[in-house]
């Protein structure tokens, strides 16, 4: 019996291991420093989702969901949580352009300040739309890294944008499974 | 996109299959009933039957409903067993700790009835309960323990069943107990529900609730039980409603709402009742509008619009051409004055609303409208029009072999309601308080006792005293808009009833006087769009199938041709079959 668990748990982690690799062995460990700020960009609710799994990771960071370049001091990374949604939007007293001007001037904060950017995309194959797809084409080929969940690239959106900038890209089957390879991006 | 709706279409055909599996061996399905949901969910789809039908927005509290009719019950019967499965298969929308509305078409009395189960604020609830909590208010509305109104579904659907039913309350839970307890997988619908309503529910469940998955929302595919749920439906199913209003889930349901700062009382619950109303009624041409009245306002906003647009040449204009959206969206934002100024609960305010949805109301609000630009104000009331974007609520249509017909509307009001779930109970609680103004002085302000005003409106339409079309949607805001648009899709433009439900919407308001965008689905005509902005409207572009707009579910009978057509709406999981 504690044989096959023990062949369970080694197909665990080998499967994980090939699901959360990039297609071309480019590093995806310890490449980010603590603390980072979340914050999202398109107003989605997987920011939460983010924070939870940082959480569990045990991860230094701050949720912020509007947050501004002032809130970089004393950041190591950036952590941009994309997705578009209208309800978040709305909630937030924001539309399209605005938000996207906040995230413009929010990357451009952290280049200045030489934090790198690590882009997640949780929302799957839902979180798309034209919206969220002309955001993520415009902050994808500057992040560090991209953690993607699998339906969301089911055609290759963010591999044709990740491909040649050589931008790191993990797939993970589903959002819990970002928890592993987000613990193991950080030093 | 085609991969993805037709991955979305076969969950819904596994959905279905799961349907099947669920039932008893006493009451496996023939072959016949299988919904068949088109290849591509978006694709207009009629459910053809010669007998009885079930519109719902589940496939498995479909097949519940439909087991209830081949076993030989009614409408009513039917209704209220797929009532009760959508709390289990749907629970983010509506259940036990919510409330609604239906109407009920009896065939052989040549009569329609109306049953109002909405929620009711408790007694000690005052116009300044939510204005006094200052900058916090929203959430005070929506997510603590004051935003819970009392509960009304199970009073409903106990008195529908004891009126007109010919079964018990504990045979119409059987269905809904057997989804709770045997779960199923749940639909991209659910799951990105589950996820833009996350931060709600980790605010007030904990991480191991029910309505999360190890504390992260669900994904499509992954399977969701509800024990607690179902050990909540068979206690209620032994022992009555009493079991919820005055027994031991009625405690557990009240500490609840005041460990969350609320203030309802054992009393609130033991006191409520459902009650039964005379429809409200109007006309559209040669068509006659049976709905449900205040504080149910769907169906009267939809009499008022409705009497506007009559006057209209909207067949010549042509489905969602530049004067159609013009026109129509300049009526909505009339209309929404008309809502902040004039409609509160009836037991304890006066609504004029004869007057309301008189052809003279409409003839003078119709001739203000200008053809070529929007209007800069919009003088009948100033309605503080709060844009939410939840499309919560669900509705369900059943019609029987004896051609008895029940619409019905229920709700928590925000998808998963305050996200409150009393301990060991696996139902959520609504936040219909939200429902009442912010507004002390406002006509649908909180008081004892009141029911906030609903934009619920399920619908019965008749030809020649015959019933031709039964109605409804959830929505918010959006219901009477989107039904109106479906009825004039079927009446005037010649549409099947779900190509008229898939067909691209739009939808406005006024705020303060002044107007909101419209709010379209990106499948309008560039063009249109480009003309509207030229005319002065502001426009604002949604999703292709936005649950923004509602989830419609229809059923239409077909007299001459001897068959009923069914419509179930792709923006949610609708769908339909019949006997």
């Amino acid at each position: 019996m504690k044989k096959n668990c023990d062949v369970l748990v080694i197909l665990f982690w080998f499967s994980f291991a090939f699901l959360a690799m990039p297609g071309n062995g480019q590093e995806t460990v310890g490449i980010f420093e603590q603390p980072m700020l979340i914050t999202s960009a398109g107003q989605n609710a997987e920011v939460q989702i983010a924070a939870v799994l940082a959480r569990r990771a045990g991860l230094n960071y701050t949720l912020s969901k509007q947050a501004t370049g002032a809130e970089l001091e004393n950041v190591k990374t950036l952590v941009l949580v994309l997705g578009a949604s209208l309800k978040g939007l709305g909630a937030a007293g924001l539309d399209m352009d605005k938000e996207r001007d906040r995230v413009r001037a929010l990357i451009t904060a952290a280049q200045e300040t030489h934090v790198p950017l690590l882009c997640l995309h949780l929302g799957g194959e839902s979180r798309r739309g034209q919206q969220t797809d002309d955001l993520i084409a415009e902050v994808l080929p500057l992040a560090k890294m991209v953690m993607v969940v699998k339906s969301g690239n089911g055609d290759g959106f963010f591999t044709r944008l990740c491909q040649p900038k050589n931008i790191p890209l993990v797939e993970v089957e589903k959002m819990a499974d970002a928890q592993v390879p987000l613990q193991k991006a950080f030093k | 996109m085609s991969r993805h709706l037709k991955h979305r279409a076969a969950g819904l055909a596994c959905l279905a299959l799961c349907a099947a599996s669920l039932l008893t061996p006493s009451c496996q399905q023939p072959k016949e009933i299988i919904p068949t949901p088109p290849v591509d969910r978006h694709s207009p789809h009629d459910y053809v039957s010669r007998r009885a039908m079930v519109v719902a927005a589940h496939p498995l509290a479909v097949e519940v409903g439909l087991e209830m009719l081949r076993r030989g019950g009614n409408a009513v019967d039917g209704a209220i067993a797929t009532a009760a499965a959508l709390n289990a298969a749907e629970p983010f929308a509506s259940g036990i700790g919510g409330g609604g509305f239906m109407i009920i078409h009896l065939a052989r009395e040549k009569r329609t009835t109306v049953i109002n189960f909405r929620e009711k604020a408790p007694q000690l609830a005052s116009p300044r309960m939510f204005k006094d909590k200052g900058e916090e208010e929203k959430e005070w509305r929506t997510s603590s323990g004051l935003a819970v109104a009392v509960p009304g579904a199970l009073a409903g659907w106990d008195l529908a069943l004891r009126k007109y039913g010919t079964r018990t309350l504990a045979e119409a839970l059987a269905g809904a107990i057997a989804i709770a307890e045997q779960g199923f997988a749940v639909s991209s619908t659910f799951s990105s529900i589950n996820k833009d309503e996350y931060e709600r529910l980790v605010k007030n469940v904990p991480e191991g609730s029910t309505y999360l998955n190890e504390g992260l929302p669900y994904e499509p595919g992954d399977r969701f039980r509800n024990p607690d749920l179902a050990r909540t439906l068979r206690l209620i199913a032994a022992g009555g409603v009493k079991e919820f209003y005055r027994g031991e889930i009625g405690r557990k349901l009240v500490a609840a709402v005041r460990a969350k700062g609320g203030i309802m009382t054992a009393e609130d619950l033991a006191s409520y009742s459902a009650v039964e109303l005379e429809p409200l009624q109007g006309t559209y041409k040669d068509v006659t509008i049976l709905t449900a009245p205040p504080p149910a306002s769907g169906g009267l906003h939809l009499i008022q619009f409705l009497n506007m647009i009559e006057r209209w040449p909207v067949r010549t204009w042509g489905q969602n051409s530049v004067p159609y959206v013009h026109h129509l969206s300049e009526s909505l934002r009339f209309i929404f004055a008309d809502r902040e100024r004039y409609l509160g609960d009836p037991e304890y305010v006066s609504v004029p609303v004869h007057w309301l949805i008189s052809k003279d109301h409409a003839a003078a609000v119709a001739s203000r409208i200008r053809g070529n630009r929007p209007l800069e104000s919009y003088p009948f009331g100033e309605y503080k029009h709060e844009e939410k974007d939840a499309a919560n609520t669900t509705h369900l249509c059943v019609i029987d072999r004896d051609g008895n017909i029940v619409a019905l509307t229920q709700s928590i009001n925000d998808f998963f309601g305050t996200g409150i779930a009393p301990e060991g109970t696996g139902f959520l609680l609504n936040d219909h308080m939200d429902d009442f103004a912010a507004d002390a002085e406002s006509i649908n302000a909180p008081g004892p006792g009141r029911r906030p005003v609903s934009s619920m409106g399920p619908l019965i339409l008749f030809k020649s005293g015959k019933p031709i079309l039964a109605l409804g949607s959830p929505g918010g805001t959006r219901i009477f808009s989107s039904l109106a648009q479906i009825v004039l899709n079927v009446f005037e433009f010649g549409m099947s009833l779900d190509a008229a439900i898939e067909a691209p919407r739009f939808f406005s308001f006024s705020s303060g006087g002044k107007p909101g965008p419209i709010a379209v689905e990106v499948r309008f005509p560039e063009e249109v769009l480009t003309t509207l902005r030229a005319m002065g409207q502001e426009v604002e572009v949604r999703e292709a199938y936005d649950k923004y707009f509602g989830g419609a579910q229809g059923i239409m009978v077909l007299r001459d041709k001897k068959i009923i057509l069914g419509g179930a709406d792709s923006r949610r999981d609708g769908v339909g079959a019949g006997l």
